[in-house]
């Protein structure tokens, strides 16, 4: 995706792709899906061995932190994930492992994240609210004050892997602000409903907070002040987020290009047909600058540059809307196999076009640009 | 493509702190000569409008300007000095286009200095390098491309103006049209066909011609917004000396290959040299026109032109990302060469693209105002904003495809029958 990775990154990527070729290829969600599983346990334990989520977490917390570039180096990962339509807690723990990282006090710290590094700790992040502009803000869920502590009330939607996770992220809207939470999953209160999702490699929940106390133990940061960390944390899975989707795109992109140069029609392959060969060159196009806004993105996340908060937006919108038009189109130059099941095109499709809506819509993203441009 | 020069935004940045003390010395020297000797860069003016004479008139003199004073003219810092240019590498040219920043810049001579000037040093004889490029840095020649002509442009290899070898001379007949600033440029790079027995291809030759001269006849062409850049020749026993043929005979195809790429490479980057900042950004920076466009519509509330403005950000952002990566993997060798076309391409989707949100914002204000506002351009965008010189919308798609993408090339029903076998259009007659 980037052109300008360093000797570690390009190392980084090739050790991942290696790794999900062989472990985690695109037949193994099929085989995931066909037995009704969500996700392979075993797999993101070597995962983690292999330091997804350690690169969150501080070496005396038993990550890597110190020797990696968080942000960027996990968009990496993602790329990859994407090409195989992973299914797996990789954006959800990795979030919440940095959250913990930049906000936590030195026992939250040191309770969760080795846990979250080895792979033992799932984790899920709970903010979104379950409407149609969900994906940039947080507020369904609200804290008020209670002794020495808050209660959580409200529903956080969309919630990535909550079903599997051993600990919930919360952001929630208080008097002052927001504010943010660590909690056990199976607190007091908190019933997790499993969504029905058109990604089939994907676990998404209703999260539903009912009375729950969250103790001081359980505060992230301080109350009533989580909104700059909260936009820290939204950059962060946004630039994950378009990692994977230019990775979905790239990859099916990639074997549409075998397949129309393979397949004849009339007598010559059809992607020498300009109806065909054009719309591929605009796809091309796209995606370049898919790659080259979630690259950016990435690096400026990493980097806590000015334009940050734009750049995330900016390739949300892009990587979005790229990836279903391309993709939508590659299955139609597939032809009839493109819509039987056999063919992993829609596990790509699939992803592609929940993704786009996911953490955000483009006309999420586009308003959130036009009050960031002041406008 | 952008055409008008911006107002500078914000503070400028330069590279100062990189600079080397030789590096230095050349900075100052430009600082003090353009400050002394250069028009200031007025935001709104057009960077060239070839029906505007004063405007090129003035644009000679600044290219004069600058050559006259040492800084090599527009472009000449990187060309060897025996052509007239200073021999410094690209860092002095990034140095020369920071300094000039709140400067104009003789942007008429794009054509000379993005396409002929590279096709000079490919493959020019040392007596044309050391008569024509010395000339086109000093300001003396404009020039223009004589490609395209009234039976076809994209296929440009199938040019029809005949060239005819008399003694040591070119005899050359036909019409050229859609030439660039035909009527005030000096000199013409002509593509002719030399051979009509043989295929397409093989049967070309490209020529220096020069334009005063009595078997050229050059008539402006009306546009759709009423201004005449372009223009049509008829070519009535032209005559070209055997020194001023480009290339081999016969083996013209290899030039315009040259001059293709060339101006594809220009195309893909802007094209004017130092109209964009000279360094620039590495973030991405929102264009003030959409605050400043929502705020005269009194549209800054309204979900839909929120909409509209958040997609023109995302469509300027992922342009200006694209091309630096592109630029920066064909550098590193990270992308393959042909990563300019798909960067040419999207700016060619770009602008159209743009023009139609913009129209979508100002709806029917961009279509009729009162007399003398600026209303209705945003609508004539729409008219007039499309890909068609240097290569059209189809024919970058025809690239991206088959040389970036490797899809099988079109079959081609003209590639090995001589010339003179193969069907040609009529020969519409545009101007005059
Ligand atoms: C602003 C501007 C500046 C210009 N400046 C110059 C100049 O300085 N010098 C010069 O020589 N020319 C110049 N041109 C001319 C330009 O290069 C031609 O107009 C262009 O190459 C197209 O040629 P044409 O107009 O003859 O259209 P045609 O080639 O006849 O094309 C007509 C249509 O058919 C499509 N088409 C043609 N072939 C194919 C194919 N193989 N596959 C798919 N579609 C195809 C084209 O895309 C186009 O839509 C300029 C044009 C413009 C607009």
């Amino acid at each position: 995706m980037d052109v300008e990775l360093n000797e570690d990154q390009t190392m980084l990527q090739e050790m991942t792709r290696r790794f999900l070729e062989d472990r985690s290829p695109i037949a193994a969600l099929r085989r995931l899906v066909d037995g009704g599983e969500g996700f392979d346990r075993e797999v993101w334990r070597q995962a983690a061995e292999l330091g997804w989520v350690a690169l969150f977490v501080p070496e005396e917390n038993g990550g890597i932190a110190e020797s990696a570039q968080g942000v960027a180096d996990a968009a990496i990962v993602a790329e990859e994930l994407g090409r195989v339509v992973f299914s797996g807690p990789f954006l959800s723990t990795c979030v919440v492992a940095f959250a913990i990282a930049q906000s936590g006090s030195e026992a939250q710290r040191a309770e969760w994240l080795p846990g979250l590094a080895a792979g033992e700790t799932l984790a899920s992040w709970c903010f979104a609210g379950p409407g149609t502009k969900a994906g940039v803000r947080a507020g369904s869920v609200s804290a008020s004050r209670r002794g020495d502590g808050h209660v959580l009330d409200g529903i956080a939607a969309y919630a990535e892997y909550a079903e599997a996770a051993d600990l919930l992220l919360v952001t929630a809207q208080g008097v002052q602000g927001l504010s943010q939470f660590v909690l056990p999953a199976g607190t007091a209160g908190i019933t997790v409903e499993p969504m029905d999702a058109m990604d089939l490699g994907r676990s998404l929940a209703r999260v539903r907070f009912e009375g729950v106390v969250a103790g001081p133990e359980a505060l992230l940061g301080d109350a009533g002040k989580a909104d700059e960390a909260f936009e820290r944390q939204l950059q962060a899975a946004l630039v994950l987020h378009c990692a994977e989707t230019v990775g979905v795109t790239d990859r099916a992109f990639e074997f549409t290009l075998e397949w129309v140069n393979e397949r004849h029609a009339f007598g010559r392959p059809i992607g020498s047909y300009q109806a065909l060969k054009h719309r591929l060159a605009d796809h091309v196009m796209q995606l370049e600058g898919a790659k080259a806004a979630a690259a950016h993105a990435a690096r400026a996340v990493q980097a806590g540059a000015p334009d940050a908060a734009i750049a995330v937006s900016v390739a949300k919108s892009q990587c979005g809307r790229s990836a279903t038009e391309i993709i939508r189109d590659c299955l139609q130059m597939h032809g009839g196999i493109g819509l039987t099941w056999e063919h992993d095109i829609h596990f790509y499709l699939r992803r592609a076009v929940s993704n786009e809506m996911l953490w955000g819509s483009p006309a999420v993203h586009h308003e959130r640009l036009s009050r960031l441009a002041g406008i | 493509m952008e055409n008008t020069a911006e107002a500078p935004t914000g503070e400028r940045r330069t590279s100062e702190h990189l600079d080397t003390d030789e590096q230095r010395a050349f900075r100052l020297k430009a600082r003090e000569y353009m400050a002394a000797n250069l028009p200031p860069r007025i935001p709104g003016q057009p960077a060239n409008s070839f029906e505007d004479l004063e405007l090129v008139a003035l644009d000679r003199q600044i290219q004069k300007k600058l050559y006259d004073g040492g800084l090599g003219g527009y472009v000449g810092i990187t060309v060897p000095e025996e052509y007239g240019g200073l021999g410094l590498d690209r860092r002095f040219e990034d140095i020369f286009f920071e300094e000039a920043e709140p400067y104009r810049l003789p942007w008429h001579y794009g054509n000379a200095v993005v396409i002929v000037l590279p096709c000079l040093l490919a493959h020019g004889t040392e007596e044309q390098k050391k008569k024509y490029i010395p000339r086109i840095l000093s300001g003396e020649h404009l020039w223009a491309q004589l490609l395209s002509e009234p039976s076809g442009g994209s296929d440009l290899a199938g040019v029809l103006t005949r060239a005819e070898k008399r003694g040591d001379e070119w005899v050359l007949n036909g019409s050229k049209v859609w030439t660039s600033g035909g009527h005030v440029s000096d000199m013409g790079l002509c593509l002719a066909r030399s051979d009509p027995t043989v295929r397409k291809h093989a049967g070309l030759t490209m020529f220096l011609v020069d334009m005063h001269q009595p078997g050229m006849s050059v008539h402006p062409i009306r546009l759709v917004r009423g201004g005449s850049d372009f223009c049509q020749e008829f070519l009535d026993d032209v005559i070209v000396p055997d020194c001023d043929v480009l290339g081999d005979v016969n083996d013209g195809w290899t030039v315009a290959r040259t001059q293709l790429n060339s101006e594809r490479a220009g195309m893909a980057r802007g094209w004017h040299y130092g109209l964009r900042r000279a360094e620039a950004s590495a973030h991405i920076e929102i264009s003030r026109r959409y605050a400043r466009l929502a705020e005269e519509l009194g549209v800054s509330g309204d979900a839909d032109a929120r909409q509209l403005i958040g997609e023109a950000i995302v469509l300027d952002a992922v342009y200006d990302l694209t091309s630096k990566r592109a630029a920066t993997g064909a550098r590193n060798g990270a992308l393959p060469p042909t990563i300019g076309m798909v960067t040419s391409l999207l700016s060619a989707r770009t602008s159209i693209d743009r023009t139609a949100l913009m129209s979508a914002l100002a709806g029917p204000v961009g279509v009729a105002g009162s007399p003398g506002g600026d209303g209705p351009d945003i609508g004539m965008d729409r008219v007039v904003t499309h890909r068609i010189g240097g290569g059209t919308l189809e024919m970058q798609l025809n690239l991206v495809s088959e040389r970036h993408l490797g899809l099988p090339r079109e079959p081609g029903s003209d590639r090995d029958v001589p010339f003179n076998q193969l069907r040609h259009n009529a020969t519409p007659k545009l101007a005059g």
